[in-house]
């Protein structure tokens, strides 16, 4: 039985009354939403924060809104409430792959999609995604909000861009006609963090040929999206000769570390396989959409 | 030897103590209600091997809530501290990562945790040595491995025999490290009233636990009380006592009488409850090209702690299951600087069963015969190490069973060639065997009560296997009434001298108590029996025991799905039949067998405790890394088991069940895979990488 | 800090630290002793209620963001005396054997029943895949929640015996 060191505890009303107590109770305090990544370790004596400022109750950070070209995500926004929306399924079907294997289902029940993006576990999926959506990060700090893509938020393991008097409010994901997504990860149980998981966005040109797409890669040592990849496949047919190619320049640009979960070797050969499935599952669901 | 006519076994009687667990009621060693509790938090060694030099308590001590801090300078004196793994706090020695080193008693699990964190400890570590090698420098031979076996065996010349054979398998297999990992976590409460202690504890055998107590207290037995109506899984971690509940106890001496709970956490289960041994095992089988076996050999290389022997016995399987004229089994130990292995589910038959029975899939291919023909041709007529006729045999029966059952005639025998959207899919057997012991010296006592139940008490423990449940239904038998009619009251040294809930061993022996009983209330009582009529009986001796052989049996069969180009596999399916003798209560049994066959998957798959040698450090030392399956990963799975009544097993005619589902599943599992991919991986886990080679 | 919160429908105030966690608060506070913990990392799950009707691992939620919120335990699974059909389930079809998991598992299918009233054995599976159970082997814990939502409450046929037809004992 672990309990957490002592800390004191509030509850946000809002957003600024959030960022008025982070900056209050300084760089001892940390927010906490569905707590799953932060609780463990504060049970395991990891992490010792002296002030939690609870953000659960803040109803301006739930919520899921299209404004014209753009969907919008509030942080809040629960693993399962995600994986259960028709529109995000329909709009970013790499979403609701991605959901289905984060964790289980009790504990999508709690996380948010910000508190995986703002942990930054290497492991973790939703970076992948959102690196892939070329999401935007929204994010809100004493000096107002900023806005910053993907490949600034992230910072490196366990480190993003949020300052620590700072919250991140939300994720926009560009809405690109013509495209569709997939994601896929290889577990060593059901439930695990993954051995290696891959994702794809893809956009086809009214003629079918591939107009954008983006690959990333969680869980073998790549930071944003893979080079080359959509230099590779721009104003190309699908198919798999291509899908290949694309395969073994994912292999090559990750830098995978041996662990319980697989070997370097494994690692690099999933990549290299999963990058062909997403590309392939992407292309197919893209097209679907433009006959559709 | 008489058998008792069924009545109410057999019958698929609900669990006795269901309602109170849907309810949530049935209360684990830490719900027993403690009046003004203290709590304990351990201080673990960081080293693997050394001497404690000096320990600062200066900071624990003054924190508020803090009862005691006890080190092995303060720490009251054990009367016996020859167990090492039990000798807590005694001396400066450190024998392995993660061992106690001090211990904090404070007024809340907070306090305790906080001051231990506060307590500083300074080593001189020496040299240690944490990992397994077949080429150990020191591998000595113990005198003797666990149950009482010999320790190595030879029939024959197997060398020469060997030399001559026409076709010859000759491999090495692994098997890793495992934790047993019971839900409930090691639980002890103990609190001394004067000389006298009371402990609740997770256990599966309250008598044993407090007859390990009583020496090291320097107390009689009946000065211990040990309780544990409920026990939260065990699977054989739970059976002996570990150095938590010494510590606990002993922490209870310096509280002025306050009762001390501990709880350990999974974290520290990983080092302090005992786990299964790695194992290294060279399997030679020699046969003549029809597949008759003239040579088998299992030679076995495990570890043990230095600080405490345990000797698995890994290649006793290979002693009894197949016949062959020139036989040798031996175990050597690598002494390391380890947590204390101990007993796991069929400790012996599972790792072993891995081994012999992956090799035999291997003969069977290298003879080009059908791997259950295999076995058929290899069937011994008495068993090929006593000698002596078994009681009852039904290996082959299963086998065919399982087969027809399976669907084994579909298997294509040529491997890697079914593939099916990606999948390459194959099925594999293997078979399964666990000795039927019955432990002597099972008391049971049988009391009429005013409002015409009969009480039935045995000291016996219900590790949630359904022990409530049966003996519940052997007394009724027994007695010739209705179960309802029965009281059945377990798990509490107040009650009459029982074993272990252990080795399969514990329906038959206790269940052998309540008949001796049984037929005594009724000798002594007639059927009308007044209120306070009491008679107590034992567990009477089976001297035709001595005369056979006494093995249960089952055929394990596993359909195995691999990814062509992730190297993913999963069971898709998977079917056990058994030879069990009497099975007392279908439904109890048949979720022992699942369960087994569970955890075997989980053994082919998942399970592997992963040592970090350059530290003596477990370093998957939680759920989130060390991976039992989930829901999920399991898919269909079925047990069945023959009709019969075991009349050489005692009274019941039943052998067992709480073993054998796990005996030969992993083997079967990677038998299955080889079928699937042709790809043969004889270490286990059998992860996605060794799919692709 | 004071917190108050709904518990199987009795309002309960207490003053807690803020570190309690809501398992804690449960059984300590509460001596509702029937939800358990077991490995600290939110692997395990036996320590699962519901939050507002949804299964959450309790160990992993702080009593204080409970705060407000109503929780239901096992202990609050029957009421007035009668089993839930989930409870009733779990009997029939032997889904539990130590029980120690078994508080958490008859919650998530709960909660799934009441979203999904007839769900397949594979929806069943996901449900409570981050539920270990070291026991069973899961197969009767499945089919005790099918055997709930075949016998919702207010059907009649409550307390039937499992159907003996399926006899699974051969002869040798």
């Amino acid at each position: 039985m672990q309990i957490p060191a002592p800390f004191d505890y509030v509850r946000a009303s809002d957003v600024d009354n959030a960022l008025a107590l982070l900056e209050r109770h300084g760089p001892e305090s940390r927010l906490v939403a569905g707590g799953h990544s932060l609780l463990p370790m504060m049970k395991l004596r990891l992490a010792r924060p002296e002030w939690l400022i609870d953000i659960n109750g803040l109803a301006e950070l739930d919520f899921m809104v299209r404004e014209g070209n753009v969907f919008r995500i509030g942080a809040l926004t629960r693993h399962t409430t995600l994986l259960e929306s028709p529109e995000v399924a329909r709009l970013f079907p790499i979403v609701t792959d991605a959901e289905q294997v984060i964790a289980d289902p009790v504990v999508r029940n709690r996380g948010t999609i910000g508190g995986s993006l703002c942990q930054a576990d290497p492991a973790e999926d939703l970076s992948t995604v959102c690196d892939v959506l070329r999401a935007e990060a929204v994010i809100r700090g004493p000096a107002g909000e900023r806005v910053v893509a993907m490949d600034e938020f992230h910072r490196g393991p366990y480190e993003t861009a949020v300052g620590q008097n700072e919250l991140m409010s939300e994720l926009r994901f560009p809405i690109r006609p013509r495209s569709s997504s997939a994601y896929e990860k290889v577990e060593r149980r059901v439930g695990d963090w993954a051995v290696a998981a891959a994702g794809a966005a893809v956009s086809l040109a009214a003629d079918g040929t591939i107009e954008e797409s983006s690959v990333g890669l969680t869980a073998v040592g790549l930071d944003g999206t893979v080079a080359g990849i959509g230099d590779l496949l721009g104003g190309r047919r699908p198919d798999e000769d291509l899908f290949a190619e694309a395969g073994r320049i994912a292999a090559a640009a990750c830098e995978p570390v041996a662990d319980q979960r697989g070997g370097i070797d494994y690692k690099r050969h999933l990549a290299d396989e999963l990058t062909r499935r997403v590309l392939r599952r992407a292309c197919a669901r893209a097209s679907e959409e433009q006959e559709g | 030897m008489r058998v008792q006519q069924p009545a109410a076994t057999g019958l698929d009687l609900e669990r006795v103590d269901g309602r109170a667990k849907v309810l949530g009621l049935a209360p684990y060693a830490y719900e027993h209600p403690a009046e003004n509790p203290t709590y304990l938090y351990p201080v673990q060694s960081t080293i693997a091997r050394g001497r404690i030099t000096a320990i600062d308590t200066a900071a624990a001590e003054t924190m508020d809530g803090v009862v005691a801090v006890l080190t092995h300078l303060n720490a009251p004196r054990l009367a016996d501290a020859a167990d090492k793994e039990l000798a807590v706090l005694q001396s400066d020695e450190v024998g392995f990562r993660g061992q106690f080193v001090a211990a904090v008693v404070a007024d809340s699990p907070e306090a305790a945790r906080e001051a231990a964190a506060r307590v500083r400890v300074q080593y001189h570590q020496e040299p240690h040595h944490a990992a397994l090698r077949a080429d150990h420098e020191d591998l000595y031979k113990p005198e003797q491995i666990n149950a009482g076996l010999e320790t190595d065996t030879q029939a024959g010349d197997p060398d020469a025999a060997l030399a001559s054979a026409a076709v010859v398998v000759d491999r090495t297999y692994t098997t890793p490290a495992e934790h047993n990992n019971p839900m409930e976590p090691h639980t002890t409460v103990a609190q001394w009233e004067g000389d006298r202690l009371l402990v609740f504890d997770s256990t599966q055998a309250v008598h044993n636990a407090r007859k390990t107590l009583a020496p090291l207290f320097d107390v009689e037995v009946e000065q211990i009380r040990v309780v544990a109506p409920h026990v939260g899984g065990g699977f054989g971690s739970k059976g002996l006592p570990h150095a938590h509940v010494v510590l606990t106890a002993l922490a209870a001496k310096v509280t002025g009488g306050r009762p001390v709970k501990y709880a350990l956490t999974r974290q520290q289960m990983f080092f302090l409850a005992g786990y299964r041994t790695p194992t290294i095992q060279r399997l030679q089988l020699g046969a003549s090209p029809d597949g008759r076996i003239s040579v088998l050999t299992h030679d076995v290389v495990e570890q043990t702690s230095a600080i405490k022997e345990f000797a698995e016995q890994t290649a006793g399987i290979s002693r009894m299951m197949y016949s062959a004229d020139h036989r040798r089994t031996t175990h050597r130990l690598a002494s390391l600087d380890v947590p204390v292995p101990s007993w796991m589910r069929a400790p012996g038959e599972c790792p072993g069963s891995f081994g012999l029975e992956v090799a035999m899939d291997e003969l069977a291919e290298a003879c080009g015969i059908d791997p259950i023909e295999l076995r058929v041709r290899n069937e011994p007529a008495i068993d090929p190490e006593t000698g002596k006729p078994f009681a009852s045999r039904h290996l082959l029966a299963c086998l065919r069973e399982g087969a027809r059952r399976f669907g084994w005639e579909r298997r294509n025998a040529q491997p890697g060639t079914v593939l099916v959207d990606g999948w390459r899919t194959g099925i594999g057997v293997a078979a399964s065997t666990y000795p039927a012991r019955r432990q002597p010296a099972n008391t049971a006592r049988i009391r009429f009560t005013a409002d015409g139940f009969y009480e039935v008490q045995i000291g016996a423990v219900d590790l949630g296997t359904g022990a409530w449940t049966a003996l519940t239904q052997i007394a009724a038998e027994a007695l010739e009434c209705g179960p309802e009619q029965v009281r059945l009251q377990i798990g509490d040294t107040d009650l009459p001298v029982a074993t272990v809930a252990g080795g399969s061993s514990g329906t038959a022996s206790w269940g052998s108590a309540i008949i001796g009983a049984a037929q005594m209330f009724r000798k002594e009582h007639g059927g009308f029996p007044s209120a306070g009529d009491t008679s107590e009986g034992d567990g009477e001796r089976n001297p035709a025991g001595k005369n056979y052989a006494l093995h249960s049996f089952g055929a394990q069969f596993a359909e195995v799905q691999v990814h062509a180009d992730t190297g993913e596999i999963r069971v898709s399916r998977m079917l056990g039949v058994y030879s069990a003798g009497r099975i007392i209560n279908p439904r109890t049994a048949r979720s022992q067998f699942l369960g087994g066959m569970t955890m075997g998957i989980g053994m082919a798959l998942h399970e592997q405790s992963v040592m970090d040698e350059r530290f003596g450090m477990i370093v998957n030392h939680d759920f989130a890394d060390y991976h039992v399956p989930s829901n999920a990963d399991i898919r269909q799975l079925e047990a069945f088991w023959l009709e019969e009544v075991d009349e050489h097993a005692g009274p019941l005619g039943a052998r067992g069940i709480g073993e054998i589902g796990i005996v030969g599943a992993a083997a079967a599992v990677a038998n299955a895979a080889y079928n699937a991919t042709g790809i043969r991986v004889r270490d286990l886990p059998l992860t996605a990488d060794k799919f692709l080679t | 800090m004071q917190i108050s919160m709904s518990v199987n429908g009795n309002e309960v105030t207490r003053d807690i630290e803020p570190r309690v966690l809501l398992v804690h608060f449960i059984r300590e506070e509460l001596g509702l002793t029937g939800t358990h913990w077991g490995c600290d990392t939110s692997n395990c799950g036996t320590c699962v209620v519901l939050m507002d009707g949804q299964p959450v691992k309790s160990c992993t939620v702080l009593a204080a963001m409970a705060d407000g919120h109503e929780i239901r335990t096992v202990e609050g699974l029957a009421s007035n005396g009668a089993l839930d059909p989930v409870q009733q389930g779990f009997m029939e079809e032997h889904g539990l054997q130590c029980g120690f998991c078994t508080p958490g598992m008859m919650l998530t299918a709960r909660a799934l029943l009441d979203k999904n009233p007839h769900p397949d054995d594979g929806e069943i599976r996901q449900a409570i895949s981050g539920q270990i159970c070291r026991c069973t082997g899961y197969a009767t814990i499945v089919r005790s929640v099918q055997w709930a939502a075949n016998h919702p409450v207010g059907s009649a046929a409550t307390g039937d015996a499992a159907d003996p037809s399926e006899a699974e004992e051969v002869t040798a």
